[in-house]
């Protein structure tokens, strides 16, 4: 039989290790709780001319089809694929060597070419066709973009857009007598689900409804250069760079930031309120609306999640710090600082594409590829310190 | 009671003191505020472009969320990597302009620019030659050379001409054009190739305001022009109906948007704005329903032929209005036209042509004894950026990215055309002047003057 004091001391000792346990349990919680993360490349391979069989290390484009990668620059053109390596410069017969933009037709397998200062060209057959200002119905020989859309080829010049019947060979060119262009200066274009969006340099984003076969603009609300106005109420500045439409998502790159439509909703990010490293954006591509990669002069902006608001930015830390490091941020918070083995001498970055699961990036200096073993898209939960 | 004692003897003293404290340091808080307003106060920024408070766009309604321009444009890719060439025999700059007469879609028909175009060139040329003159790059003998390129053709020639310039040609860097449209055109296309392009004759606002670090201006713009005539016409002369009528192209569009929004912002907007076709000679459709409205004043953005013959059906319908011009009216070819009295008339100009200053008046003698012909605003800016240019290349070297640097590290410069002064954005935001017309020619007023 316990006595009264025996029965109070077991009920005090169970009292104090539940008094312990409670007070340690959100310390333990806190070491090992779920924390949704993205995938953040950390595995990085570089590649530069000569070593690598690249003609020119200043990257302008970069084209992911299926197992292959294309690689215009500003001396050349490449093609990769399963580590092989195989450039054409003029004396290959390439028409002009600086290459801006590269698609290639899902239904014919032929390679356009945007050349910057040359025309279109298609690479079909060990051939290269040139079309220019003078022998086509293409508006400008300055192309900074292209893209395909069913049986056209849409290409975004220094002076309006045109659209390349490949069946017919047939050329429209939209500008500012026919298309909604305040200014016809038009730095890329992309295409998805009969749609068609120009980014207008100083005119906006235009979006082409090929069953409508009409324009429509979208445009910065406040109609003034030296401001943004509100957040959200619509396109961040006229001066756009990019765009990238995919599953009904529009993203929209300037140089003031970037913005998100879905139709309805307007979203803007700025470097001073969001994840992303700067305003300053060459370039922008979503592969499923939920991500978006944006080329920056200070690095690669990925806004991984959207609902999270999440983010990994690959830059380098200072511009005398040789290896890159993986910035994760909630919002405008980082939450982590990732190494990473990438080590290209500069994150000017001006194109970005992603091949299966690596992702690969262009930059003023040099080409790399991070290796995607295990990517996943979105945010994963993962026990915090899952990523080193 | 022996608790008490104290506690009641230490309260009421306590509680005085205390309030001393107490109004003490809120005395040194206010005084603290104001000193630290006073502070904060010299560091606020200023309006981008030296805006007027109330012409800040919806200063009456709302801040901004963003405010653009008030930090440097900066470039972050490799091209300060690339080495300089091992041997070079020229060190060539490329010349973009106007200079050859064509039908153009980009300038709405006839051309219209040319003799702009070829004063502009000429002043290039006077530089090129008086660097030469002093033994070329950095004395040693390498002379600079100019590639002279028309920007007056096809829609968007001047993409094409400056991958010309940056690819085939190799140039150091650029100085061009005039259009507002081509001027566009070629810092796009600088931007991508890394190649800097200077600017001295297109006075569109929006040219430096791409956040394009390649861009680079030396002439003032019609936002610091338009300031000073919204100023002036508004508040000095107590105008309040101004009729508008401009070119129907992107200079008459876009160059008269600072007065047009000015002019709205304090409440006094266009009584109409109505536009004509480049190369027209007949305003009077237009005319007469601004007679009808009754303006005070009659604004005009277009060149200078068009804008004289407005000014002369103006007073042949007997309107005895102000006419406001652009700089363009600030022109031999205006004052010969319009073959009359001047008076009443006035313009925004970017520089005062008739300055004494040493630079101006040897430049002038250098322009007349080489060409044979007077020099004016596009030939004065044309020499000073192109020195800018010679400068930048003799400090950074032969590399176009430190070139930029260079020209991103003048913060001032002073030039025939003036003492320039340059904001973050490298546009040229110096005091502009307002040219009053005075019998048949033009006097030039700083604006402390204007508004004496």
């Amino acid at each position: 039989m316990r006595t009264k004091n025996q029965k109070l001391k077991v009920i005090r000792l169970f009292a104090g290790v539940l008094i312990c346990l409670l007070a340690a349990a959100p310390a333990i919680s806190a070491d090992a709780s779920i924390d949704p993360v993205p995938f953040v490349y950390q595995n990085w391979e570089v590649f530069y001319k000569g070593s690598n069989g690249l003609p020119n290390d200043h990257i302008f484009s970069l084209c992911a089809d299926k197992g292959v990668l294309w690689v215009g620059t500003e001396g050349g053109l490449a093609r990769y694929e399963k580590d092989e390596w195989r450039s054409w410069t003029k004396a290959d017969g390439l028409p002009w060597e600086v290459i801006t933009s590269i698609k290639v037709s899902e239904k014919t397998g032929d390679v356009w070419l945007g050349m910057f200062g040359g025309g279109l060209v298609r690479f079909s057959g060990g051939r290269f066709d040139q079309f220019t200002q003078f022998n086509s119905g293409l508006v400008n020989d300055v192309i900074y973009g292209i893209t395909i859309l069913e049986d056209n080829v849409w290409v975004a010049t220094a002076a309006g857009v045109s659209a390349y019947n490949t069946v017919s060979g047939q050329w429209q060119i939209f500008n500012e007598k026919n298309a909604p262009m305040e200014e016809i200066w038009c730095y890329n274009v992309d295409a998805a689900d009969g749609k068609v969006f120009v980014a207008v340099w100083g005119g906006g984003v235009l979006e082409w409804d090929e069953r409508t076969r009409r324009w429509d603009a979208h445009r910065d609300p406040d109609r003034e250069m030296e401001i943004d106005l509100f957040r959200d109420d619509g396109l961040i500045h006229i001066i756009t760079t990019s765009v990238s439409y995919t599953k009904g998502i529009l993203w929209a790159a300037t140089y003031f930031g970037m913005s998100r439509y879905d139709g309805t909703s307007w979203r803007g990010y700025m470097d001073h309120d969001s994840g992303l490293v700067s305003n300053f954006i060459n370039f922008n591509i979503s592969p499923d609306g939920n991500t978006c990669y944006a080329a920056t002069d200070k690095g690669l902006s990925v806004l991984c999640d959207y609902q999270s608001d999440t983010w990994v930015t690959y830059r380098r830390a200072a511009p005398d710090v040789k290896q890159w490091t993986a910035h994760m941020n909630r919002g405008k918070q980082e939450i982590r600082v990732l190494k990473t083995n990438l080590t290209l001498p500069n994150d000017f970055v001006i194109c970005a594409a992603l091949m299966g699961e690596d992702l690969w990036i262009g930059t003023g200096h040099g080409l790399a590829r991070g290796t995607g073993q295990g990517y996943y898209p979105g945010v994963k939960p993962m026990m915090k310190g899952g990523l080193q | 009671m022996i608790l008490s004692k104290p506690f009641q003897y230490m309260t009421p003293i306590n509680t005085g003191v205390l309030r001393k404290w107490c109004v003490l340091l809120i005395m040194v808080l206010i005084i603290g505020a104001q000193v630290d307003a006073r502070a904060n106060s010299k560091t606020v920024e200023q309006n981008y472009g030296k805006t007027p408070d109330e012409y800040v766009p919806y200063k009456k309604f709302s801040n901004p969320y963003k405010k653009f321009f008030l930090e440097p444009n900066e470039y972050l890719g490799y091209g300060r990597n690339i080495p300089e060439p091992d041997h070079i025999d020229t060190i060539d700059i490329g010349f973009l302009g106007p200079i050859e007469k064509t039908v153009s879609v980009a300038t709405g028909g006839a051309s219209h620019e040319e003799d702009l175009g070829k004063k502009m060139l000429l002043g290039a040329r006077l530089a090129i030659e008086h660097a030469n003159e002093h033994k070329g790059y950095r004395g040693k003998g390498i002379p600079f050379r100019l590639v002279v390129r028309n920007d007056n053709g096809l829609w968007g020639a001047s993409a094409n001409e400056i991958i010309d310039l940056a690819y085939n040609e190799r140039v150091w860097a650029i100085l061009g054009t005039i259009d507002g449209a081509n001027s566009h055109i070629a810092i796009r296309t600088a931007l991508k190739a890394e190649l800097v392009v200077m600017n001295s004759g297109n006075t569109d606002p929006t040219y430096t305001e791409t956040a394009i670090p390649w861009a680079f201006r030396c002439i003032t713009d019609d936002r610091q022009m338009c300031y000073l005539l919204a100023d002036y016409v508004f508040k000095k002369l107590g105008l309040s109906r101004v009729a508008a009528l401009r070119a129907n192209n992107r200079y008459g569009r876009i160059s008269i948007d600072e007065f047009r929004d000015a002019a709205t912002r304090i409440g006094k907007p266009f009584i109409t704005e109505l536009n004509y076709r480049v190369g027209d000679t007949d305003f009077s459709r237009q005319l007469e329903r601004i007679k009808a409205l009754k303006p005070d004043a009659v604004m005009t953005y277009g060149d200078a032929r068009e804008s004289a013959l407005i000014l002369k059906q103006i007073r042949a319908m007997g309107l005895d209005v102000w006419f406001i011009g652009s700089d363009r009216i600030v022109s031999d070819e205006f004052i010969e036209n319009v073959d009359g009295s001047l008076e009443k008339v006035i313009a925004g100009h970017p520089y005062n042509p008739l300055s004494r200053d040493e630079k101006a008046v040897a430049f002038k003698t250098a322009f007349e004894e080489k060409f044979g012909e007077s020099a004016e605003t596009f030939a004065a800016h044309a020499y000073d950026g192109m020195n800018m240019i010679i400068d930048a290349i003799e400090k950074g070297g032969l590399n176009r990215a430190k070139i930029r640097d260079e020209l991103a590290a003048m913060t001032t410069y002073h030039g025939v055309s003036g003492l320039k002064r340059f904001d973050p954005i490298f546009n040229n935001i110096s005091n502009t002047y307002l040219a009053i017309g005075n019998g048949n020619q033009f006097e030039f007023l700083t604006r402390d003057q204007a508004f004496k």
